[in-house]
């Protein structure tokens, strides 16, 4: 279902390695490509053994009533008829779209400032990309101390902040707009450093020539960054952009560590009005405080579908870039 | 540095063989419950007292006792080794608020009748052991611990709001919601800032505790739009209306610091709390007291063991299950893992009577014994917590971001049609 | 000249603010695992280290079985890690640089594989590891892990735009076969690629918890995030300067291998100039 309308543009890349080859190579039989098959069947064969049959499962279950211990019950259509009528599954979706929106294009924009930035400075290397890594591998037990108490309305040090400022104090976790606003704070925090070590990655394969022939061209360093940097790193770009899609709409630990204590029945509520519930933690509500496993394997599909829908957007926007 | 392919090449091989040889060497247990040497007990931090549970390592001496203390989400992987049918525990605890969807499932767990339980029955409280019992008479949980609810009061605070301060007359002069939100209103004329209620949810969970019933009946009818719901449901409003409930969120920084300045001098809460008030607000110390609840007994958490069916030897397992759980061990539970006992004879023992300093030399258990023997029998469903949710997730709307409680009820009741509708609950 | 200076200095004064953003919660970490839990919830928190550290990790030894635990996460990791670098970097090349019947076809099967939601697996797992006698064993984490749609998908886009044509052409010109290519062409190219791609895959390995939480079934057998999740009590009484002891402990290989994988990453610098 993914296949159909990414097709032809995932597969007719325009930086151009891969469409001279045929060019030059002789046409030859499947068979005779026997090396290339086997160096990329592994991850195909693992997924055969390991993965095929839990997502088959799934798909089975998604078509059952189930409680995770005694009988299924064949339930046909009517549990993803339940999904599309399903307000909180709808509320779900718009929150994990909204926080994906104002977390993820923000970040990957600081993200490749950073990396420009780490590249072009002579001294601390080493220290800055440590330093930059550290969100990432800090533990969530910390993490959610510290965003909740950052977050919080009296002692918050967001709003100590808004009070400097001759602003008005939010309370952060319990309004609607709080509670994404500090989800998308949190991801931005934990993924920007990740993401400039990507690009700083990326950033290692552009042949210094081209900065220096831009430079006796005259050329600043904004004008340098759109011109040089941006479209040389395209591919790299077009991957944390999937990536972070594929992760972002999945998200599931950041909102259930900032929500956890927000005096709800279930860790997976996603705080007052399930203003930070994403799909994954009504995924998790569903499977396992409400043991409706059968509707939990439907939301899932539903999950899929929506990240599916969204990558080949993404991909298609970037690519339509390169000529 | 740096390392070359091959260096890497090398390193990689020898820890890849290293991990399969251990997968080899590990492979080869028999792979569905004990072996007739091995008796697995699962539980998890907190559950039992540890130490009770290794005396028990070296009491039964016949099989070897392996207790594996469960990280992480309990259920999860225990209904993954179910379902798997591989590696199931011979004994699991199953925490109390799980009880309900596990009793459908009787048949994955040895009845507990048929290993000679009922002799022990009138050492239990007796609303606590039906509630291991499935709807076909089964036994299938035996009681490990219980949480009786109490209202923790600060005296000091209610002094200034001339409110009563002696934990009897607290319990006497608050005994229905009524004159406990009657008092709120004193508070809050009298102390700048302070709530009686930290969220209009707390009156509506613990008054829905009270009852007999929750929101579906034996019979599988829905009536989660009946009175006991709508008392529950009007009284919270109530509270919310009148300015008594707080906005504050309990464990948080903003909650703990009001809880140490006196802002919220009245915790409503399970046996368990005062552990959390001990954490969180260490500087409170001596300055709580416990009352009883108004509005009458409640139980908030509490678990059990069961044993699977996998179990082989199924006699043994109970004998320690009931070894594990017998009043004495359950006393020392309470003093290593604040578990609340469901054995009322510990109610009476030295170690439960001891006077604690944070409750200003109090013997707590004055208030929470009564309370334990007096709950309710309740019927639990198996679909009382996705309604619960429906229900709860509106009223903290109203409380948190002000929505209009009309409507919330309206919401509630729609949603919970819904959802009782989808699981085959009768509307 | 001055200029220049100038800009370097705007450079480095946002570089440290940004540092010091990141670096507060780890910070923080520090603090509170030299804290014993009454302080930490203690108000105004807070902000130095406390004496609390010995008490804590002694506490945690006490506890679990430390550095048993991470020696298994040791094995697990590595091996993944090393397996991952292996087999992703492969089809990765395939992708990237050759055509061939099926291509699209299965590349677009690989992305969608990445995008089914992870959660979805651990029941079937569980039944197929169980019936594969894997169940308890560290070959139940290392085997479903040895190759991911992830890493393929980033070596593809890194070889993309840094192994180029002339260099395939030259090869193939001086006769090297397709794995004398991918030893000897591919991958000295695309060292710092891959030196993130291992980074990433041990700590993400180091990191995991939930599937391990299911199939390591044995008590005495564990990896540390299993082992650590088991300092968690249910009824609020958790011990906190004991968690974040042990949190950090755990850091610490993880920062050594980013250590030298960052090298890793920087080291071709200096090539990427001459060429």
């Amino acid at each position: 279902m993914t296949g159909v309308g990414a097709a032809p543009t995932l597969g007719a890349p325009a930086d151009d390695g891969v469409r001279s080859v045929p060019a030059r190579a002789k046409p030859r039989s499947v068979l005779g490509h026997w090396r290339l098959y086997l160096a990329i069947s592994p991850f195909y064969l693992l997924f055969l053994c390991f993965g095929l049959i839990p997502v088959g499962f799934s798909l089975y279950l998604s078509f059952h009533r189930w409680d995770g211990l005694g009988s299924m019950e064949y339930a046909g259509l009517s549990q993803y008829r339940y999904l599309l009528s399903d307000g909180q599954f709808w509320n779900s979706l718009t929150n994990t779209l909204i926080i994906w929106a104002i977390a993820t294009l923000p970040m990957l924009f600081i993200a490749l400032v950073t990396a420009v930035m780490l590249n072009s400075a002579v001294r601390f290397k080493n220290f800055y990309r440590f330093a930059y890594f550290l969100p990432n591998v800090t533990s969530v037990v910390a993490v959610a101390i510290i965003f909740t108490s950052i977050f919080s309305t009296n002692f918050g040090l967001a709003n100590a902040v808004l009070q400097g400022l001759g602003l008005d104090q939010v309370a952060w976790l319990n309004t609607d707009w709080g509670i994404k606003i500090s989800i998308a704070v949190l991801m931005t925090w934990q993924w920007t450093g990740y993401n400039a070590l990507i690009f700083l990655t990326g950033l290692q394969t552009i042949p210094s020539e081209l900065y220096e022939a831009a430079r006796v061209d005259g050329a600043g360093p904004v004008q340098t960054f759109f011109r040089i940097t941006v479209p040389m790193m395209r591919p790299i770009i077009l991957f944390t952009l999937v990536v972070s899609t594929v992760t972002g709409l999945q998200s599931f630990t950041e909102p259930q560590v900032l929500l956890a204590n927000t005096n709800n029945t279930s860790t997976f509520a996603g705080g007052p009005g399930n203003s930070g519930q994403t799909m994954v933690l009504y995924f998790f509500q569903q499977s396992f405080d409400n043991n409706d496993f059968g509707y939990g394997a439907a939301i899932a599909w539903g999950i899929f579908l929506v990240v599916a829908i969204f990558s080949i957007v993404n991909w298609r926007l970037v690519q339509r870039g390169e000529k | 540095m740096h390392l070359s392919r091959r260096a890497l090449l090398y390193a990689g091989l020898a820890t890849t063989a290293t991990a399969a040889l251990g997968g080899t060497t590990a492979g080869c247990s028999v792979p569905n419950g004990s072996t007739g040497r091995n008796m697995t007990l699962w539980y998890w931090t907190g559950g039992l007292s540890d130490k009770v549970v290794a005396d028990a390592k070296k009491r039964f001496t016949d099989i070897s006792l392996k207790p594996a203390q469960i990280g992480g989400y309990f259920k999860s992987k225990l209904l993954t080794t179910m379902t798997g049918r591989a590696y199931v525990p011979d004994i699991t605890g199953l925490k109390g608020e799980d009880m309900a969807s596990y009793l459908p499932n009787a048949e994955q767990f040895i009845d507990l009748r048929t290993l000679g339980a009922e002799k022990l029955k009138d050492q239990y409280l007796p609303w606590k052991w039906a509630e291991g019992i499935a709807p076909d008479g089964s036994m299938i949980g035996f009681p490990i611990d219980t949480g009786p609810v109490a209202h923790y009061f600060m005296p000091e605070v209610f002094d200034r709001a001339g409110l009563p301060t002696d934990p009897a007359d607290v319990g006497k002069e608050m005994d229905t919601w009524e004159k406990y939100l009657a008092a709120g209103e004193r508070l809050k004329k009298k102390v700048r800032g302070a709530h009686m209620v930290i969220d209009a949810l707390t009156i509506y969970q613990y008054m829905i505790a009270q009852g007999t019933q929750r929101y579906v009946d034996e019979e599988r009818r829905f009536i989660g739009d009946h009175e006991h719901v709508r008392r529950a449901w009007n009284m919270a409003i109530d509270a919310y209306e009148r300015g008594l409930c707080s906005r504050y969120q309990s464990g948080t920084p903003d909650g703990n610091a009001a809880i140490e300045n006196g802002l919220l001098p009245s915790q409503i809460g399970a046996s368990w709390v005062a552990g959390d008030l001990k954490l969180t607000v260490p500087k409170t110390k001596g300055k709580w007291r416990v009352a009883a609840l108004p509005g009458g007994p409640a139980n908030n958490g509490g678990s059990f063991l069961a044993i699977t069916k996998s179990c082989r030897q199924p006699e043994l397992a109970f004998e320690i299950v009931t070894w594990l759980l017998n009043a004495d061990n359950q006393t020392r539970g309470f003093t290593d893992a604040t578990l609340f006992p469901s054995t009322p004879a510990s109610y009476q023992q030295e170690a439960m009577r001891a006077p604690d300093p944070f409750f200003g030399g109090q013997a707590t258990i004055d208030v929470f014994g009564p309370t334990a023997e007096k709950i309710p029998i309740a019927y639990h469903s198996p679909y009382d917590y996705p309604l619960d949710q429906a229900v709860s997730d509106e009223l903290r709307n109203v409380n948190a971001l002000g929505k209009d409680p009309r409507r919330a009820w309206k919401d509630a009741m729609a949603k919970c049609r819904r959802i009782a509708d989808h699981l085959g609950v009768l509307t | 000249m001055k200029g220049t200076r100038a800009r370097g200095l705007t450079l480095h004064i946002s570089l440290i603010a940004g540092v010091l953003v990141s670096l507060f919660p780890f910070y923080w970490t520090v603090v509170m695992s030299t804290h014993s839990s009454t302080e930490i919830f203690q108000y105004p928190p807070k902000l130095l280290p406390g004496s609390h550290f010995d008490e804590n990790v002694h506490h945690l030894f006490q506890k679990i079985d430390f550095f048993g635990s991470m020696f298994n996460t040791l094995i697990v990791a590595v091996s993944v890690t090393f397996l991952v670098l292996f087999f992703d970097s492969l089809a990765a090349f395939v992708f990237a640089k050759f055509h061939f019947p099926g291509r699209r076809a299965l590349f677009v099967i690989m992305m969608g594989i990445f995008m089914v939601p992870a959660q979805l697996q651990a029941i079937p797992q569980f039944v197929i590891m169980a019936k594969l006698g894997w169940i308890g064993s560290l070959t139940s984490l290392v085997v479903p892990a040895a190759a991911n749609a992830f890493g393929i998908f980033w070596m593809r886009q890194y070889m993309k735009g840094s192994i180029h044509d002339e260099l395939m052409d030259s090869s193939r010109l001086d006769g090297c076969g397709f794995l004398r290519q991918y030893w000897h062409v591919a991958l000295p190219v695309v060292r710092p690629g891959l030196a993130f791609l291992g980074i990433f895959t041990f700590m993400a390995q180091w990191n995991d918890y939930a599937w391990p939480l299911i199939a390591l079934i044995n008590p005495d057998h564990v990896t540390l995030q299993v082992a650590l999740s088991q300092l968690n009590s249910v009824n609020g009484t958790t011990d906190y300067g004991m968690v974040m002891a042990g949190a950090l402990l755990a850091l610490i290989p993880l920062l050594v291998v980013f250590f030298i994988g960052a090298r890793q990453i920087m080291a071709d610098l200096a090539k990427g100039a001459i060429r």
